[in-house]
């Protein structure tokens, strides 16, 4: 069981990802608002950061800069509706395991999200 | 005793008539009269001197019986005896070697000269020069004597005047022949050297004189420099500055001067030099254009020349023609020398204009080409002289751009630049041209030329086509963008929960809706990928099973 945090501008989204990540057993907060998530982080145990490229106010790359500044050993899945170099290359420089493209099928979400939590304990082997 | 000495004056009054009548030469007359004197008249020595007006002194006409040294004293006589003769009144003296009143008594002395008479020679009333009769004996001339030596001086100076008018008219003629030659000479070039080496050659001959330089006012500096010298030595004309030389100065003020002997007159200061060269006389006249001086002529002599009023004018008139000549070979020069310039300065335009890479050219206002560089006639592939006065519009034939927006038109009815773009069909296909027309207005403001400048611009107009589909692919790929993220954000919201709605369902019926709505989303989430991908972007592996999209990069998702 993990700790999951999901920051998505589309409300929606995020309750999906908590049920769909809940049936799985997992702890799922929900955020729409960057400040409300990053201060969550900063306040409680997260294990897997899953975020949208695209948020409201900052960029979900920002969020992922800030969230991993605080909690270095924390797993993150970037979630974009349109992928570019850019993010990509920003997002797994900065320490992102995985770069999903919407709308991602439920089982493609389950599958990433326990490949990702099993290689918590591994160093990353992802390099940019 | 009296009949006698009257039949013997009379005998000597005939021969002297006689031996005048024979020649005409002024000087031959002189020369005869102080040969034949002391013979006729029992004396020793005979000198007729002739006034020179210049300087109102008398110079030396003729010598018979004397050395050179005592002719060469300073003075004649006493300044009593010279006022005496000047007032037209004849002076015997007797014992002249011991009058201390003489400043050159000593030379009297020394030539033994013991009685003198000196008469006037006149001529309609004036003094023209003295005849002096000298003896080596005590003589007292008797008032007949006086009176018949009067009478001879008299005739002498009518033999003279009408020698010297006879030398004058014959002189006035050949002078008329020479300024006719060296006026047809000198205006027949426009060379300044060659007009200054003809005067210089042929003055000094016409006059029976040795030398002459031209001097010419350099107008910078408005100092003399030697233009033209013949018959002079190069150190004589090296001997230093001459425009403080009062001849000089006299001459520039305009006036001529004539100078009989160099060596005694305050007038000319290289005495030593003149000497040394043989100059004994010389004539300086200014160089005149529209009476203003340019320079000086000088003609120098090498024989003692009182310089008579016709060898003046001669010299003065050669001087106007020379002056005249060497001011059109000047300006004739100054033209040469700006027609160069313009040469070289329509030699530097026609580069330039040959050296730009546009077509250029120019018509008039009647529409004739009058000017075109090269890049236009390798265009036209036509020589210069093919196109030269051809009408403007005949040049373009199908080509022309219509009349309605051809900027020489529009530059000739509105007097504003004026600017068209058309395309033209060549062997390599459709070229596009920029046409700029400008007016070249006259002083009065009217346009007197059109200057066309054309402008291959295909390459311009092609990037600028290029960069207006880039743009527009850009706009595209920035909404297709757009469109795939606002619509994959719902769509999986919407394909998830429908996915979870699928699993919580018991009923066949409601699942295989269910599923029908989750067909349907992914059909809609593969049509959103292949917006991004028809838009450039193509997914690839990235890092294990992660994709990212390559070729083009675009900020933000």
């Amino acid at each position: 069981m993990a700790e999951i945090l999901a920051l998505d501008d589309v409300q929606d989204a995020t309750v999906l990802i908590g049920k769909i990540l809940t049936k799985k057993g997992h702890n799922v907060h929900s955020f729409t608002e960057e400040d409300e998530a990053i201060a969550y982080a900063k306040a409680n145990k997260v294990d897997l950061a899953i975020l949208d490229i695209k948020l409201k106010k900052m960029s979900g790359i920002e969020v992922l800069e800030l969230l991993k500044a605080s909690t270095p050993e924390m797993r993150a899945i970037m979630l974009t509706g349109y992928p570019t170099v850019e993010t990509a290359r920003e997002a797994i420089s900065l320490g992102a395991d995985e770069y999903c493209v919407k709308p991602i099928d439920r089982n493609e979400l389950e599958e990433k999200v326990e490949k990702v939590l099993k290689g918590k304990d591994k160093k990353s082997s992802i390099n940019v | 005793m009296e009949q006698i000495n009257e039949l013997k004056f009379l005998k000597v009054f005939q021969k002297v008539t006689k031996l005048i009548s024979m020649v005409l030469d002024h000087q031959q007359v002189m020369d005869t009269i102080v040969r034949e004197l002391p013979g006729l008249l029992d004396i020793d020595a005979a000198t007729i001197r002739l006034l020179d007006p210049s300087t109102n002194t008398f110079v030396m006409g003729a010598a018979h019986g004397l050395s050179m040294e005592y002719l060469s004293r300073t003075n004649i006589d006493t300044a009593e005896t010279m006022a005496l003769i000047n007032s037209g009144y004849p002076v015997a003296k007797t014992d002249v070697d011991q009058d201390t009143n003489f400043s050159d008594q000593a030379l009297v002395s020394q030539e033994g000269i013991k009685s003198v008479l000196t008469l006037p020679i006149l001529f309609q009333d004036s003094v023209i020069g003295i005849l002096r009769l000298l003896t080596r004996h005590n003589r007292t001339f008797t008032s007949e004597e006086i009176s018949f030596s009067m009478a001879l001086a008299e005739q002498v100076g009518i033999a003279i005047s009408t020698g010297r008018m006879f030398t004058e008219m014959g002189n006035q003629i050949d002078f008329m022949k020479e300024v006719q030659e060296i006026s047809t000479l000198v205006n027949s070039t426009l060379d300044l050297n060659s007009v200054l080496n003809i005067i210089v050659e042929r003055l000094p001959r016409s006059m029976g004189c040795q030398a002459c330089t031209i001097r010419l006012l350099r107008p910078e500096t408005n100092h003399l420099e030697l233009a033209a010298s013949h018959g002079i030595s190069e150190e004589y004309l090296q001997r230093g500055e001459v425009e403080r030389e009062k001849n000089i100065t006299l001459a520039l003020s305009g006036e001529p001067v004539s100078i009989y002997d160099v060596s005694r007159d305050e007038r000319v200061m290289y005495k030593d030099n003149m000497k040394k060269e043989g100059i004994k006389s010389l004539l300086a006249v200014p160089l005149k254009v529209k009476g203003e001086v340019i320079g000086i002529i000088r003609i120098l002599s090498d024989s003692h020349h009182c310089f008579t009023s016709s060898e003046i004018n001669f010299a003065v008139t050669i001087a106007e023609i020379g002056g005249t000549a060497i001011q059109n070979a000047r300006t004739y020069q100054k033209i040469t020398l700006l027609f160069n310039q313009v040469e070289e300065s329509e030699r530097f335009v026609a580069n330039i204009l040959n050296c730009i890479r546009p077509q250029l050219l120019v018509v008039d206002k009647d529409l004739h080409l009058v000017l075109a560089n090269r890049v236009f006639l390798a265009a036209m592939d036509k020589e210069e002289n093919e196109l030269l006065g051809a009408d403007y519009h005949s040049l373009w034939q199908d080509q022309a751009c219509p009349a309605k927006t051809c900027p020489v038109e529009q530059v000739l009815a509105t007097g504003q630049t004026a600017s068209h773009e058309h395309q033209l069909i060549k062997n390599d296909g459709p070229h596009w041209v920029e046409r700029t027309a400008s007016p070249m207005l006259n002083d009065g403001g009217e346009i007197e030329y059109v200057i066309e400048v054309i402008r291959d611009i295909t390459a311009k107009r092609q990037l600028e086509q290029e960069h207006l589909e880039r743009v527009k692919l850009q706009g595209v790929v920035e909404l297709a963008g757009t469109v795939a993220h606002e619509i994959n954000s719902p769509l999986f919201a919407a394909l998830g929960t429908a996915q979870l709605l699928e699993e919580e369902m018991e009923s066949d019926e409601l699942k295989k809706d269910v599923q029908t709505i989750i067909r349907n989303l992914k059909t809609i989430g593969e049509l959103t990928r292949k917006m991004t991908t028809m838009t450039g972007f193509e997914s690839r592996d990235y890092v294990g099973e992660t994709k990212i999209v390559a070729f083009t990069s675009n900020k933000e998702s």
